[in-house]
């Protein structure tokens, strides 16, 4: 509550301040230039079909910018509840990849959309590859490196003026990364003067949104305001015992002085708490008869209580100067600063207290016998135990929910007992606070030939902690490890989180378990020149990057007492890169374009440390990744048809990745750094737009690649303990990049007549891996190599689990409606999976366990539950409407 | 103006109306959320119910439970320190059986000092080296029975204490134990002023290093007879060093019968270490 109290607070005086500024005179002016005058000329040729789809920026429609679809489709979170547990940050939104290209590409423009149900990333690439930035100044998760679309959640009319550029395009306003690049427009007199009001009701992560936005455009003062504002809503979403409740404000002010100068200041907030779907593995979906089980929630006093619920609020406040120095020549000054919140609660067990999950593999049938082998006879008591664990399954929908009425029964028990809290609900902190500043120069030396220059400096302190959310009626709770308790007995230091507290006692609210904070410092210098003749252009930048990272602990941790308190030490890095890009439009028709760069980067400090919840160490073999991208495109224009195919490879080297799991044989929760990695994307991307008649058009849209490592991984394994350090392999090489079909299709028909328009498309998706599992593919755990029938040694490395492929069929319908005195209402009805193909896996996560059980005496045996055998899958969303009304007054 | 004005509340007024969806009450438990609530009361005392087997308890083996038995009980042990693994022991005062549940973290529920009925019908009940048990069936002799089913016999009653619930463990001497007394096993008790015969200052309860057959033994002597301690590498005092002095301790006293020789050894369950009470601070 007081949360979010603040929340409003600091929105009602942000409205006051707004309110008594706004003024009524409206003249509407444009200073903006054409973002790429030069491109224009070449991507005329390439002009979108007449047939317009659907105008997404005046109708208002929020979701049909990928926006929306990333912000709300962040699910791919490890389902996790151990205490030392790493991947809780995968939670990171990891959705769709946005749109960011040029605005005129109809196969980039498009396919961030049509293929969203299928959270789908252009070429695969990670987000990190992807630069979002506002009025010059780089948003980028500092220390993840991608962009978090929750900080502009519901923002879609603040944040729809963007501009954008692929990798080999020269942007203009900042370096594009291989994902490309994309710059949010956010000063005040760029928005449409008046009021516009949209209505969303929909069954998906929210049931309804209301929108509003109103700018005053440019005043005869030299002074333009816009606020725009919405609110995001689900008592309980699609997928059972989730809820959506999310604020979005957006505030920007702008006076322009003079023929030269102007300064604009605007802020932004979305403050949301939202409740997450876990994934689940095939069994429990069939066991629950449903792919949307989400086993995170489960009743409490007959209520719903979803156990991953994620607050997060990220206020950002941003300056900018801009300076028309003469006609040729621009300066765009902007200063950003941001103060984040995020948090994601986890449920915790202590003691010898019962793993709560209610999917946890011992409650599964088939951890009765090896319902694998199909010539396995199960004995009369393993049959009678299956029957027992599916009827259990199938009585009721609470058995297969948390209980968290047994969860507190179980605490009122131990305070009877003077124990300890045996369950409890943590809240897992990473918050931000950033100051960036970019200066870009942007200059004309002729209608030929342009440059732009900038630099953007930022420092970024990421606090990293976690908290006693809910001791859930427990009187007690120690800030000791339990692993370590078992290990090395109450009286050692071991099991201490926080040596120079030791046994501390921890209250609703308190810091506990690990406490730090990672600084990370960027610099960026980049140059652009591009020279454009009527039928080439070449254009080539340069950029290079400084990077510092270091790690603070704030607690001195009892198994690393020596590294965890007080500085890493600092680590540089000095990166950067050139590329060039050249555009040959052949005659009227045909144009060739290719284009190549190198570049280094950074690691991301995220990945720079090993187990940074109790250490201070780098990971061995950190060093910059090394980036090599080519492309080739060609475009026909040919009466009604206009065509694009486009061939790229990027190879990244000397990759740096971690993750955190439960390792069987030291039974004790593992930390594995990996570095050496290398991953290659290649493929074809295919566009056809084929218009019948000036309403009637046909499109085909492909993407066909591959994304996959081609090393093997130099692990580094160390338990939470300490006590277990190793190195070994990871035979990574061959795995591929999860998460998104690497074959895409679609195949689409648009028709408009009378204000109405239309459009279907019928998308084909393969080839979704899910992702691989480091743990099983470790040497130690592939174990020794095999001779096969040819008398070859072969290793026997795991295949990748795979979803197969399938068929959605979308389609939207759309009427806009000219009313008196130049309103307008525009009504769009959206419709996905219209098919309800349920079948369709987005990701998941094969698990980091095996199917060997390590005993005492160092023996082994075969596990009865096959772990290798049951990844955790995340299913793409059912049949699903989106009504947006919008109203421009 | 108005208009934006107004908007703006209306959405404020609706957050405020429906921020922090995620704020729950405690349960009340006029029923716990574990058993069934619907079973009556106690017709059986666990001293009748070991006489009324005990030729099936003393010949280790097992017989289903096919009368009307409910019994109750105090749970006397339990899993509370991972050394006593997936079972507890109940004590009704004219006895103590041991109940095996195919589950971990049975403390949760069954702290120690809560009262439960057992409704025994439909159950096994047999000797495991000839102490009885109430479980399932496992390789023909008495084994767990499943959490599902453990569920569906048991009840909860009152609050957790055994003081409330007028348990308390009886002091037994050298003498007790000079005795057979097989047929009162296992039992509840207190064992006044022992020591660890390991105990050296830097020997540990149950380290990796010493497993043997799954456990470490430990021994104490009472009036010179020996009575182990078994204790599990897996408990949370496993690593911690002996205790060194003289400590009066409570548990549950068992035997155990060697299928082979049919000798007979004195053990001591041990729930946790809040169990060994030093003498010196008494």
């Amino acid at each position: 509550m007081s949360t979010f109290s603040k929340y409003l607070a600091m929105l009602l005086c942000s409205i006051r301040i707004f309110t008594s500024y706004a003024q009524t005179t409206e003249v509407n002016t444009n200073l903006n230039r054409a973002p790429f005058n030069s491109n224009a000329a070449v991507n005329k040729e390439i002009k979108k079909d007449p047939v317009k789809r659907l105008p997404m920026d005046t109708l208002l429609l929020g979701e049909t910018s990928a926006i929306v679809n990333i912000a709300t489709n962040d699910d791919k979170d490890a389902f996790t509840f151990s205490e030392g547990q790493l991947n809780e940050d995968e939670d990171v939104i990891q959705g769709s990849s946005a749109i960011t290209s040029s605005n005129d590409d109809y196969f980039l423009s498009e396919v961030g959309y049509l293929f969203s149900p299928m959270r789908f990333r252009i070429r695969a690439y990670d987000n990190q590859y992807n630069n979002v930035y506002a009025n010059g100044v780089l948003l980028n998760d500092a220390e993840r490196g991608n962009f978090s679309y929750g900080m502009i959640g519901g923002l879609n009319d603040a944040t729809r003026n963007r501009e954008g550029a692929t990798y080999l395009e020269n942007a203009g306003f900042g370096h594009s990364d291989i994902a490309g690049a994309s710059n949010i427009n956010m000063r005040a007199s760029q928005y449409a003067a008046g009021h516009k009001l949209s209505l969303v009701g929909c069954n998906r992560n929210y049931l309804a949104r209301i929108m509003y936005t109103y700018s005053t455009g440019l005043m005869n003062n030299g002074w333009a305001f816009t606020g725009s504002a919405s609110y995001r809503w689900a008592n309980e979403g699609v997928i059972e015992g989730t809820f959506y409740n999310s604020l979005g404000y957006f505030f920007s002010a702008q006076k322009i002085i003079n023929d030269k100068h102007s300064i604009s200041v605007s802020h932004w907030g979305s403050p949301t708490e939202r409740a997450q779907q876990g994934a689940a593995t095939e069994e429990a979906y069939w066991l629950a008869n449903s792919h949307y089980y989400n086993p995170n929630w489960g009743y409490q006093n007959g209520e719903k209580r979803n156990a991953r619920v994620v607050t997060s609020y990220e206020p950002t406040i941003l300056f900018t100067w801009d300076w028309q120095i003469d006609r040729e020549t621009k300066l765009t000054t902007s200063v950003a600063g941001k103060y984040s919140n995020y948090g994601t609660t986890a449920l915790g067990w202590n003691g010898n207290a019962a793993d709560p999950r209610p999917n946890y593999y011992k409650k599964m049938p088939s951890a009765a016998y090896d319902v694998w082998d199909l010539n396995y006879e199960p004995t009369e008591d393993e049959l009678a135990t299956w029957w027992e664990s599916y009827n259990y399954w199938k009585a009721s929908k609470a058995n297969r929910q948390l209980d968290w009425d047994y969860m507190y029964f179980a605490n009122r028990q131990s305070n009877a007992n003077g124990g300890e809290a045996l369950y409890y609900v943590e809240e897992r902190h990473n918050d931000q606070l950033m100051l960036s500043l970019a200066s870009i120069l942007n200059h004309e030396f002729n209608n030929h030939s342009k440059i732009a220059a900038g630099i953007n400096l930022s420092t970024n302190k990421g606090m990293h902690y976690k908290t006693m959310s809910d001791l859930m009626g427990a009187d007690r709770y120690t800030d000791i490890d339990k692993f370590s308790v078992r290990d090395f007995g109450y009286e050692s230091d071991y099991i201490q989180n926080d040596m120079d507290n030791p046994n501390r006692k921890i209250e609703e609210g308190d810091v506990f378990g690990y406490d730090y904070d990672i600084y990370v410092n960027k610099m960026n210098l980049f140059g652009q020149y591009t020279y454009s003749e009527s039928n080439f252009q070449i254009s080539a930048e340069a950029h290079i990057d400084g990077t510092t990272m270091e790690r603070y602990g704030n607690m001195r941790n009892g198994r690393a007492k020596d590294n965890s308190k007080g500085s890493s030490g600092t680590a540089k890095f000095l990166a950067g890169g050139a590329k060039l890009a050249a555009l040959w439009n052949i005659n009227g028709n045909n144009m060739i374009s290719f284009g190549f760069g190198l570049q280094e980067r950074a690691p991301v400090a995220y990945n720079a440390f090993v187990a940074p919840r109790m250490r201070n160490d780098y990971i061995n073999g950190l060093c910059n990744e090394r980036i090599w991208h080519q492309e080739f495109a060609y475009r026909l224009s040919y009466g009604p048809i206009t065509a694009k195919i486009a061939a790229y490879y990027t190879l990244i080297n000397n990759i740096t990745k971690q993750t955190g799991f439960y390792n069987d044989a030291e039974s004790t929760f593992t930390y594995l750094a990996m570095s050496g990695l290398a991953k290659r994307h290649y493929g074809i991307e295919a566009a056809i737009n084929y218009n019948v008649t000036s309403a009637l058009a046909f499109n085909f849209v492909a993407s066909i690649g591959n994304a996959e490592y081609t090393k093997d991984a130099n692990g580094f394994l160390i338990s939470e303990n300490a006590q277990f350090v190793k190195e070994d392999v990871v035979y990574m090489d061959g795995a591929h990049l999860d998460g998104t079909p690497l074959t895409a299709l679609s195949f689409g028909v648009d028709y408009n007549t009378n204000g109405w328009y239309l459009s279907a498309n019928a998308n084909y998706y393969d080839r979704v891996y899910i992702s691989a599992s480091p743990y099983a593919r470790l040497a130690d755990v592939v174990g020794d190599p095999v001779i096969d029938q040819n008398g070859n040694e072969i290793l026997n490395i795991p295949s990748q689990f795979k979803g197969e492929g399938g068929f959605m069929l979308d389609a939207s319908i759309g009427k806009s409606i000219n009313l008196r005195g130049g309103k307008r209402l525009n009504i769009n009805l959206s419709l996905n999976n219209i098919l309800n193909n349920r079948d369709m896996i987005t990701g998941g996560y094969e698990q980091n366990r095996g199917d060997i059980k390590y005993n005492l005496d160092n023996t082994t045996d075969a596990r009865i539950y096959k772990f290798t055998k049951n990844p955790n899958l995340y299913y793409a969303s059912a049949f699903n409407a989106y009504l947006n009304i919008g109203l421009r007054f | 103006m108005k208009t934006i004005k107004n908007i703006l509340i209306l959405g404020l007024v609706l957050i405020t109306a429906t921020s922090c969806m995620n704020d729950f009450d405690e349960p009340d438990f006029k029923n716990p959320p574990y058993g069934n609530n619907s079973l009556g009361n106690a017709n059986t005392t666990i001293a009748d119910l070991k006489k009324e087997y005990a030729s099936v308890i003393s010949a280790s083996s097992v017989q289903e439970i096919t009368d009307d038995i409910i019994i109750e009980g105090v749970v006397v042990s339990n899993d509370i320190s991972g050394n006593v693994y997936k079972q507890f022991v109940i004590d009704d005062g004219s006895g103590a059986i041991i109940v095996g549940v195919n589950d971990t973290g049975l403390y949760a529920m069954l702290a120690l000092g809560q009262k439960i009925v057992l409704n025994c019908k439909g159950l096994h009940i047999g000797g495991y080296g000839k102490l009885a048990q109430i479980g399932g069936l496992y390789n023909g002799g008495i084994g767990r029975m499943s959490a599902q089913v453990f569920e569906e016999h048991v009840k909860l009653t009152g609050e957790a204490s055994l003081e409330a619930n007028g348990i308390s463990p009886e002091i037994i001497d050298g003498e007790y134990i000079k005795k057979e007394n097989l047929e009162y096993l296992p039992k509840y008790v207190r064992i006044n002023n022992v020591h660890f015969e390991e105990a050296d200052g830097f020997t540990k309860y149950a380290p990796e290093e010493e497993v043997y057959n799954n456990v470490v033994e430990r021994t104490i002597k009472l009036d010179g007879t020996s009575i182990v301690f078994r204790l599990s590498p897996y408990a949370n005092f496993a690593e911690d060093i002996m205790y060194t002095g003289n400590f009066d301790v409570v548990g549950i006293l068992t035997r155990f019968t060697s299928r082979n020789s049919n000798s007979v050894t004195w053990q001591f369950m041990l729930t946790s270490l809040d169990d060994i009470i030093p003498v010196e601070q008494q």
